[in-house]
């Protein structure tokens, strides 16, 4: 498992939700258009020897998605459409569309996503945190 | 040698090296007790019998051609010589292979989880076994 190639492929597979911005890194401005959202693809969590010999590892990896402020219905809204477990908009659904991300791992699985807040420019913003499992 | 860690484990069946599949693997090498207590003795004797070892495997499954499933399941019923070697690499007298052959006496298919990935528990009794310093 290369973590390099493994947050590339996220952010592609990322990407391929409608109005979805996808980054490695907290963006310094987090002006988010009504009805779009962004996502940052986290480190990832290593667990080296899954299997004998340097065989393959497993990692976790977290993404931090973020909608819009606290207090926008509309990102409330949006957030629902991301979290759902299936539909073109579930990130569930963009992640696993691909378990082997372009064979960068053997498989994956979106296994929770915890709600919470992320806080830029004294704003708070909806969040939800994805714990992603892979093995490669 | 020295004291090593048992995760570079050398797992070959036939002539397929499945090592990446497996994540536990064990020999179990046991010797039938025969007992030989006579009516003189004040403690039970015993002597040795026939071996019966056993190999133990943990594997993750894959339904790939020529991988773990089709291996062992096209051999269900059969026996097939696998061959295991402590620290991949050279073989030597400080890390000897084992080679044996196992009748694969089970095997599940399908193991499946919502948590998990798809595994194989299989313990197989071993009908040969033999222990080389050179191959």
């Amino acid at each position: 498992m290369t973590p390099s190639t493994v947050r590339t492929n996220l952010k592609t597979a990322l990407s391929t939700i409608t109005g979805m911005r996808v980054f490695d890194y907290v963006p310094d401005s987090t002006n988010i258009p009504t009805n779009n959202a962004f996502a940052i693809v986290g480190q990832l969590n290593m667990n080296y020897d899954f299997t004998l010999n340097r065989g393959f590892d497993s990692a976790t990896c977290q993404i931090i998605v973020v909608v819009g402020r606290m207090s926008e219905k509309d990102g409330q809204s949006r957030l629902d459409g991301l979290l759902a477990s299936s539909g073109s908009t579930s990130i569930k659904t963009a992640i696993e569309a691909d378990k082997t991300l372009s064979g960068a791992v053997q498989t994956l699985r979106v296994v929770s996503a915890s709600p919470g807040t992320i806080t830029s420019a004294n704003i708070d913003y909806l969040s939800y945190q994805y714990s992603v499992e892979l093995i490669g | 040698m020295a004291i090593f860690m048992g995760n570079k484990v050398s797992v070959v069946v036939g002539t397929t090296t499945i090592t990446d599949h497996v994540s536990t693997v064990s020999l179990a090498r046991e010797i039938d007790q025969v007992e030989i207590t006579a009516m003189n003795d004040t403690v039970q004797n015993m002597i040795g019998g026939i071996e019966r070892p056993t190999l133990n495997l943990e594997l993750y499954n894959d339904f790939a051609s020529a991988s773990v499933n089709s291996l062992f399941e096209d051999a269900l019923g059969t026996k097939l010589n696998i061959k295991l070697v402590p620290v991949s690499g050279t073989v030597s007298s400080t890390n000897p292979s084992y080679t044996m052959s196992c009748l694969i006496s089970s095997w599940t298919p399908v193991n499946g989880a919502v948590d998990a990935v798809a595994s194989v528990s299989v313990s197989l009794p071993v009908t040969a076994l033999t222990k080389s310093t050179s191959a």
